[in-house]
């Protein structure tokens, strides 16, 4: 999974997330796709997904955050993306739990992760960067 | 079909090439056929409800998923797997997402269901209009068809 510079939406932390994100996705897809048994890759999925729910929910409250901040006029229909999103993980995790060797249940999820990700970051979170100030804003985290 | 219920299809699948991989989409030929009937390999169908109910069908070929898959990841997909037809089941749900928002601004308000993904040549799929229309689209020298069979349900 590629980051790319153009993603950026020019405010230092959520930049530097978004990196995070695309970082950790790629480790995880190159493992999960080694062609090695499931088994051998266990603590890797495990960690990388309970990374995901964690980590997306501090880089959603960063990106909110910034939303007030810049008063931008889309943030209800943008948390309410967020929070469909989380409740996604929720319900996979869930699954995932009772049925851990299930390739196909892992596999379906990390391709939709894949594809909600570079969506999300390419489209909604752009349309946030419209109303960054020039010159940047600083979020804290 | 009016056109303003088939351009928001269209308009959104565009939209969403250009951001996502920064790839132009072209309309090609346009034909309206009695029923869906594949000529590719990987199919998903997108159900919806509300003012306006039918079918999304995105029907591609091989090929160009493995592209699509490989540009999103970096990583090299030999075939469809359980996780490329997943990835690309995602983005007809967001295409097909997107063109409710598009129809909704013509005060149509449409929902989407769940998308249904289907491997294996030349598919039938059943439909809720006689006629279904159809269009090539073009895209880094692949050719992927849409089609479209929307009824009013106002």
């Amino acid at each position: 999974m590629l980051w790319k510079d153009q993603y950026k939406i020019g405010v230092e932390l959520i930049d530097k997330q978004h990196q995070e994100l695309f970082k950790r996705l790629n480790s995880f897809l190159i493992v999960l796709r080694n062609g090695k048994p499931l088994e051998e890759k266990m603590d890797e999925i495990e960690k990388t997904f309970g990374f995901m729910g964690e980590y997306v929910d501090v880089h959603f409250k960063s990106e909110e955050a910034l939303q007030k901040k810049v008063k931008y006029p889309g943030y209800e229909a943008h948390h309410k993306i967020h929070e469909k999103f989380k409740q996604d993980i929720v319900s996979f995790k869930k699954e995932f739990e009772k049925d851990k060797y299930n390739e196909d249940l892992i596999m379906e999820f990390s391709g939709r992760l894949l594809t909600w990700l570079i969506n999300h970051v390419t489209g909604e979170d752009q349309n946030i960067a419209k109303y960054v100030p020039e010159g940047g804003v600083k979020v804290e985290s | 079909m009016k056109v303003e219920q088939i351009n928001p299809i269209y308009t959104a699948s565009k939209d969403v090439f250009k951001k996502m991989f920064g790839w132009d989409v072209e309309k090609g030929q346009l034909q309206i056929v009695e029923e869906i009937d594949t000529r590719n390999t990987t199919n998903v169908s997108i159900g919806i409800t509300g003012d306006l109910k039918g079918t999304i069908l995105f029907s591609f070929p091989e090929g160009f998923i493995l592209k699509i898959v490989e540009e999103m990841s970096g990583m090299k997909f030999e075939k469809v797997d359980k996780f490329v037809a997943s990835a690309i089941g995602e983005l007809a749900n967001i295409i097909s997402g997107n063109a409710m928002n598009g129809f909704s601004g013509n005060d149509y308000n449409c929902d989407i269901v769940p998308p249904q993904i289907s491997l294996g040549e030349s598919t039938t799929f059943t439909t809720a209009t006689d006629k279904v229309l159809l269009i090539n689209m073009k895209s880094q020298d692949h050719t992927f068809d849409l089609f479209i069979s929307i009824a009013d349900n106002k």
